[in-house]
């Protein structure tokens, strides 16, 4: 169900001119630390390749 | 004019088949809603062209909704448009209404209005006056795709900006029948802010269509800020019938993949 909605909303986000990779979701176990880390800072790194959030930027300007 | 509609609705009254017919009425210069009891009033029932086709037209299945909890006994018949027929069977979906107590009385749209709507089947499958049309070709959704991410947010934000929260869009969509509804929780939308948090705002209602959204159009004709809302619940319907396989409102039996829960 998650992952359907997912889908949806990251489909939307790409209608409506927002990076569609923003919005991430994995499945990762408490005992998975490892796996943990190595996923978030993959996502971190892949926003910073993304850049600051484009809505945030036109409210500074 | 309508004539054939006149005819079967008096039937039903005249058998005691149906406790009223909720259609369109023309009076004073004005449509608007009207509960048919007595077959003799359908001399001045409409079908809602009004300065145009179609130019007046209500959330008749809304009403209905009201009806049959006022009279959960009764049965009704109800004026139907494709885009209406397509509701219906969601609601009936929905658990909001009862399949047994209505009786569908569609009409077809007419090239024009199913042009204007991009409409994908214009004509009800209880069809009982008017053309059985094309569908309407859809450039809309399209013409959004041709931007890239940067046009296409500031294309949106403009539009949204307008949004002066008067609720219009949802208050006559006749598929939003929450009893509490997410827009007015102060935690996501903040009360007394205008234009609301967008795009916010928004994607929480087209996300909330998902599955519902039967491609009527009534948001956008309330719209008084003229935002194009079809667009996005278009893209929105488009969204789970490619990925889902699911076309909103044409099955009866088969449920929206979001009121499914598969076990595997």
């Amino acid at each position: 169900m998650a992952k359907k909605r997912l889908t949806v909303v990251q489909r939307l986000l790409e209608f409506s001119g927002i990076h569609p990779e923003r919005l991430r979701m994995k499945w990762v176990s408490s005992a998975e630390a490892a796996e943990f880390v190595h996923e978030i800072t993959d996502f971190a790194e892949e926003i910073k390749k993304l850049g600051p959030n484009p809505l945030k930027v036109k409210e500074a300007a | 004019m309508n004539e054939k509609i006149k005819e079967k609705v008096s039937e039903l009254l005249k058998e005691d088949k149906i406790k009223g017919f909720l259609g369109l009425r023309e009076e004073n210069g004005h449509i608007m809603p009207h509960l048919f009891c007595d077959p003799n009033e359908l001399e001045f029932l409409s079908i809602g062209d009004w300065k145009k086709v179609g130019g007046a037209r209500y959330p008749l299945n809304q009403i209905l909704i009201q009806l049959a909890m006022a009279y959960p006994e009764d049965r009704f018949a109800i004026l139907v448009r494709g885009c209406d027929e397509r509701g219906l069977r969601e609601l009936f979906k929905w658990n909001q209404l009862k399949e047994e107590k209505i009786v569908l009385i569609g009409i077809g749209c007419p090239e024009e209005l199913a042009r204007a709507c991009e409409c994908e089947k214009p004509f009800p499958d209880s069809l009982i006056e008017g053309p059985q049309g094309e569908k309407g070709d859809s450039q809309r959704v399209a013409r959004i795709e041709a931007m890239d991410l940067d046009q296409r947010l500031q294309y949106w934000k403009t539009e949204f900006d307008r949004c002066i929260k008067c609720f219009g869009c949802r208050n006559v969509c006749p598929m939003c029948f929450c009893k509490e509804c997410s827009l007015e929780e102060d935690r996501f939308v903040k009360t007394g802010e205008i234009p609301p948090a967008n795009p916010t705002f928004h994607l929480s209602r087209a996300i909330h269509m998902v599955g519902r959204c039967i491609d009527c159009g009534l948001c956008e004709e309330a719209c008084p800020a003229e935002i194009p809302l079809r667009t996005l619940y278009k893209k929105i319907t488009g969204i789970i019938a490619e990925e889902f396989g699911y076309k909103t409102g044409y099955n009866l039996e088969e449920k929206s993949p979001f009121n499914v829960i598969e076990v595997k």
